[in-house]
């Protein structure tokens, strides 16, 4: 037991992935299109979005389950397109788990080393090592069917660990779990990532999952990338109207540039005769801009008559529902039609508490305003406008 | 509410719902069955037919007779070559089927192509050999024209080779269908994991693939043997009368109305095929996997 053999070569090695230019095409349409990202070795990488965004199809074309149509990836110096996963570093954990159910679970993390040859003893003892590693060493000879599915995850893990990769890459890993496992395991992928150094890619639907997890978080939408960054940009500066409603806790607000404000800032006007100011960024008059306000940096206040019309960063509003969080309490405002949400923390609230059908008034500072890259085009084509995260 | 007699209502209940199908088979199976074991110890008379008695002779006669040897091992060669043949075939198209054809519509029409023989009847199907294998069939005039022979090849037809080739085309989709089945139900993932852990394609199909549809291949088995066990028409017709079956040997005594000794034949052919069966399912758990 003291001489360990060597581990393989495959762990070093750069575990950075390139991806340049690739599209993937099904039949007419594209999964994913011209898509370029960079993520750099020893990280834990988020991709997030809705089904269907071509999260998966990336996750499978760095994996080698899948070719793209065009482009090149890269890992490490490595164009591994066209190359078998184990030439590529790589493994895979899959969302069903994908345990083999006619072996024991021994033989499930067994299964690398019996395809490269190795013998009985030696890989039954190896298996079990890393079976030890994630505590379930003791139930070696059960079926995968016999277990959990917490612990079928770890086999998984155990599994895919076992090919000693430079790239792990997961396929929605949590979202079979109940919420209890999820935020456990969610922790001990966090620090395996940490001890192990090297590159995890995690696929998830889920915000929180990314946001707690990733060094970078990579935002998709139909098959192109809308932001790529670590989730404390990504979540406080959004680019564009998209990621800051899939992210959620912001408001997004857009208006005309009418001209100056205060000193180093433009204003804005909303098609609702509102005000906003924000800072100069060079806009050009005349021209429409959207912005995002985080919801916890919303102040609420009752309304007590008209607010003057020249106000600036204000809405009023009704209340139309409130939800108690614990820490704070998200406070839903029907503004002339539209929703606005107010993060209001508890000790505020309680302060001066409202209720459905209150006339309130919402405001908030410049300095909190942050612009969009792009300018918001509503509704159409975005089934997160209304989602309330 | 005390719960007696709502139990024995229930029972009743079930009882009942199992009544017809018990029925069906006590009447059609199990007394036929016993009927055919009683008779294969009564005596023959000559002339008189069936006597009433408890004799071995019937048996003793058919193990000390050469010919029923000859029969069974035959038999058993045809099952075991037809086994293996339908096996490599049936395995391959179902693993095309399923995996290789993306297309779903595609793969339902495909899969109903390997229904065509079914679509005629078993002696034409036969028959229809003929025209390809005989002296002046298809293959033979061919090789002569392309001068591969100069003499017609004469064991294409009327021989164990062309009884194989029926009992191929007759039976192999009672093994692609049961194996398709159980393929189908494999997560392609599964196939993806075993890649992703460094399995050759070869290696994804001894590793994963076989195993998982060890069930159906079992079932297609059983199909495959308990058919060519039965059969006296295929080996007689395709071979010319040259070739016979364990199931000719009943066939010949019922000619000539020597109940007892068919009888006692089927009995023994009925223990062979049971024992084949029962190896089978020693094998492989068929029952648990099609309760899955």
């Amino acid at each position: 037991m003291a001489n360990s053999p060597p581990k393989s070569g495959a762990a070093q090695g750069s575990g950075e992935i390139r991806l340049v230019n690739v599209t993937k095409q099904f039949g007419n349409s594209y999964a994913v299109k011209d898509i370029n990202l960079t993520i750099p070795h020893g990280s834990y990488c988020c991709l997030l979005g809705p089904s269907g965004c071509g999260k998966t199809t990336i996750l499978r074309m760095i994996a080698g389950h899948e070719t793209p149509t065009s482009g090149e990836i890269y890992i490490g110096n490595d164009m591994v397109v066209g190359k078998p996963p184990v030439e590529r570093g790589t493994a895979m954990m899959f969302q069903s788990y994908a345990l083999f159910p006619h072996l024991t679970i021994q033989d499930n993390v067994a299964f690398y080393l019996k395809m490269r040859g190795v013998g009985k003893e030696e890989r039954r003892r190896r298996a079990l090592e890393m079976l030890q590693r994630v505590q379930l060493d003791h139930l070696k000879d059960r079926m995968p069917a016999q277990l959990s599915g917490g612990q079928q995850q770890r086999v998984a893990l155990a599994r895919s660990l076992i090919t000693n990769p430079k790239v792990l890459l997961l396929d929605e890993p949590l979202s079979a779990l109940d919420e209890f496992l999820r935020l456990r395991m969610r922790g001990e992928l966090k620090s395996l990532q940490n001890e192990l150094g090297i590159t995890f890619v995690h696929v998830t639907h889920t915000q929180p999952e990314a946001i707690a997890l990733a060094d970078m978080v990579v935002v998709m939408d139909t098959g192109r990338i809308d932001q790529a960054d670590t989730a404390n940009v990504i979540f406080d500066r959004p680019a564009t109207p998209y990621v800051a409603r899939f992210m959620g806790g912001q408001n997004v607000l857009t208006g005309t540039v009418t001209g100056g404000g205060g000193p180093g800032t433009i204003r804005l006007k909303a098609a609702d005769g509102s005000h906003f100011e924000t800072m100069a960024n060079g806009e050009k008059p005349k021209s429409e801009l959207s912005v995002a306000v985080r919801r916890d940096r919303i102040a609420l206040r009752r309304r007590n008559g008209d607010i003057a019309s020249n106000a600036v960063n204000a809405l009023w509003g009704v209340v139309s529902a409130t939800e108690y969080q614990g820490s704070y309490v998200k406070v839903t405002l029907d503004v002339g039609g539209q929703v606005f949400v107010a993060n209001v923390s508890d000790r505020d609230y309680f302060a001066e508490p409202v209720e459905r059908g209150d006339p309130v008034v919402a405001s908030w500072k410049t300095e909190d305003v942050h612009i969009l890259g792009k300018v918001d085009t509503g509704a159409a084509g975005d089934p997160y406008l209304d989602a309330g995260h | 509410m005390t719960p007696t007699p709502s139990t024995s209502k229930a029972s009743l209940t079930t009882y009942l719902q199992v009544a017809p199908l018990t029925l069906v088979l006590i009447l059609f199976f199990a007394i036929p069955v016993a009927l055919v074991v009683v008779v294969s110890f009564f005596r023959y008379q000559m002339l008189v037919g069936i006597v009433p008695d408890f004799t071995l002779k019937n048996y003793i006669d058919l193990f000390s007779n050469p010919t029923t040897w000859t029969l069974y091992l035959s038999t058993l060669k045809f099952t075991l070559i037809v086994l293996v043949i339908t096996f490599v075939l049936g395995f391959w198209i179902a693993y095309f089927l399923v995996f290789h054809v993306r297309n779903l519509i595609t793969a339902i029409g495909l899969f109903l192509v390997c229904t065509v023989p079914f679509w005629t009847s078993n002696i034409i199907r036969m028959i229809s050999w003929r025209p390809v294998l005989g002296t002046e069939g298809l293959i033979n005039s061919a090789l002569l024209k392309l001068g591969v022979i100069d003499q017609p090849l004469q064991w294409l037809l009327y021989s164990d080779f062309s009884v194989v080739v029926a009992y191929v085309h007759l039976f192999t989709l009672f093994m692609i269908v049961p194996i398709f089945n159980s393929m189908a139900r494999i997560d392609k993932s599964l196939l993806e994991a075993a890649v992703d852990a460094g399995a050759t394609r070869w290696g994804v199909v001894w590793n994963v693939v076989l195993p998982l549809c060890k069930t159906g291949i079992a079932l297609g088995a059983l199909f495959v043997v308990t058919l060519v066990m039965g059969d006296f028409f295929v080996v007689t017709v395709m071979s010319g009368g040259l070739s016979g079956s364990a199931t000719s040997g009943i066939f010949n005594d019922l000619q000539f109305l020597n109940y007892p000794r068919a009888a006692a034949n089927a009995v023994i052919l009925l223990i062979v095929v049971l024992l084949i069966a029962s190896a089978i399912f020693r094998l492989v758990d068929v029952r648990k996997e099609l309760v899955r």
